[in-house]
């Protein structure tokens, strides 16, 4: 499911050499395809091993956190700049900052919660969490490929 | 799946079966392998090509590239007209070697096993290939997939052939099943996601019932293609508040030892985590 032009985040001065290679919205019953999409997007990009496996594993928590937390839905865009495969997770939740995201990992008799996106935070070479483009939030995490 | 990996997936289903053929497929060409889909006889090029192509960028390049190849064991054995193991393992073997010498990084097949009676060829003598096929995949960058018909063929045939094939594998995306292997430990096959976290605790929680007498337990994760942070979470607490056991072990793929130790499994003295290096 491509998205059209218009749907597509805000493009900056920077983004000419950005090469969009994978945009679909999901649900919690198409996260398997979509990780396979990453994951096949991921190998043809160059990304190897074991950073790849963490790199849709990332991208899965974020995922499956919009699920649960932002209206059982979300639309990914997979992207390629010059030396990184970014991602954007787009909900149309309520909308979380990174506060919500523990500093330390919570034990294994903590807080049941925030360990994806810890995770995700650790594992990718960049995070970040923004208003998304009308409501809800945008997460932002890449991984460098060199 | 990866190089080495001799496999075996059954189907009953028309559309189910799909999910196999072009999670293998598209992931093969991303890691610029190349494959070679043996369909079922009968299907149009364009229905596997339209199926490959869904839901996401076309494999037309790669099919012009010579990447990606349709074909049929009747092709393969070619000009033979009677299957043998020799044969087939032979033709194999230099599609394999001639992958290589073409620049790709190896050769990976699907068969559609449904050239057994497309060939008439003797059921029996396809059992003993699948079942002493090992040279084709030790040290070489060689994977297979074998996709069985549960409508065509025996009980008795699927379950022999289940057991002859070193990997086991789920007709669906995203389905997780449990397992035990021949020295009793506990084996995960497919995906432990949110939406499969529930059972996937269920059958650690009730393993862990059934060895406290023994002390030790081995859980197998090797065949787990994706383990979320929740899940992994979850067999920590276990494992960690687990009474009886003095040992508990882990088999598991780079991937998933590194989101262990991340989450605190060091922490856990009963807990002990071997990597399984891939076979080849």
């Amino acid at each position: 499911m491509l998205t059209p032009e218009s749907a597509r985040p805000q493009s900056t001065g920077a983004e000419a050499s950005v090469r969009y290679l994978l945009q679909r919205r999901f649900t919690a019953r198409l996260l398997p395809q979509v990780r396979l999409l990453v994951e096949e997007c991921a190998a043809r990009e160059g990304l190897a091993e074991p950073r790849r496996g963490e790199f849709v594993l990332a991208v899965d928590e974020v995922a499956s956190n919009a699920v649960e937390h932002a209206g059982g839905s979300g639309r990914l865009v997979l992207r390629r700049t010059d030396d990184e495969l970014e991602c954007l997770v787009i909900d149309s939740g309520p909308g979380f900052t990174e506060a919500v995201i523990p500093e330390l990992l919570p034990g294994l008799d903590g807080a049941p919660t925030g360990r994806g996106l810890w995770m995700a935070r650790l594992v990718a070479d960049r995070l970040s969490i923004s208003p998304g483009p009308v409501d809800g939030a945008m997460v932002t995490l890449a991984v460098r490929l060199f | 799946m990866g190089p080495g990996d001799h496999a075996f997936v059954s189907y009953d289903n028309d559309e189910a079966r799909w999910d196999v053929l072009t999670a293998f497929t598209r992931l093969g060409l991303a890691r610029g392998e190349r494959v070679i889909v043996f369909p079922r006889p009968g299907l149009s090029e364009e229905e596997v090509l339209a199926r490959l192509d869904f839901p996401h960028r076309t494999t037309a390049t790669a099919r012009i590239e010579g990447q990606l190849v349709l074909s049929s064991m009747r092709r393969l054995i070619s000009p033979d007209h009677v299957f043998t193991a020799d044969r087939q393992r032979s033709r194999l073997r230099e599609e394999t070697a001639q992958a290589v010498a073409e620049g790709y990084t190896g050769l990976r097949t699907f068969i559609d096993m449904h050239w057994v009676p497309e060939l008439d060829a003797d059921v029996r003598t396809m059992m003993h290939r699948e079942s002493h096929a090992e040279d084709l995949f030790t040290g070489r960058p060689y994977s297979e997939i074998c996709a069985y018909d549960r409508r065509w063929f025996t009980p008795e045939v699927l379950t022999a052939m289940a057991e002859a094939h070193p990997r086991n594998l789920l007709e669906k995306l995203g389905a997780l099943r449990m397992e035990r292997t021949p020295d009793g430990a506990l084996r995960f096959v497919g995906e432990a996601d949110a939406a499969t976290k529930r059972p996937f605790l269920t059958a650690l929680e009730l393993a862990l019932v059934q060895s406290a007498g023994a002390g030790r337990l081995t859980l197998d994760l090797v065949p787990l293609h994706f383990l979320s942070v929740g899940c992994a979470t979850g067999l920590l607490t276990l494992v960690q508040d687990a009474s009886g056991h003095h040992r508990v072990e882990v088999r598991c793929g780079p991937v998933q030892l590194r989101l262990l130790h991340r989450l605190g499994a060091t922490s856990i003295p009963r807990l002990t985590l071997s990597e399984v290096a891939r076979p080849c």
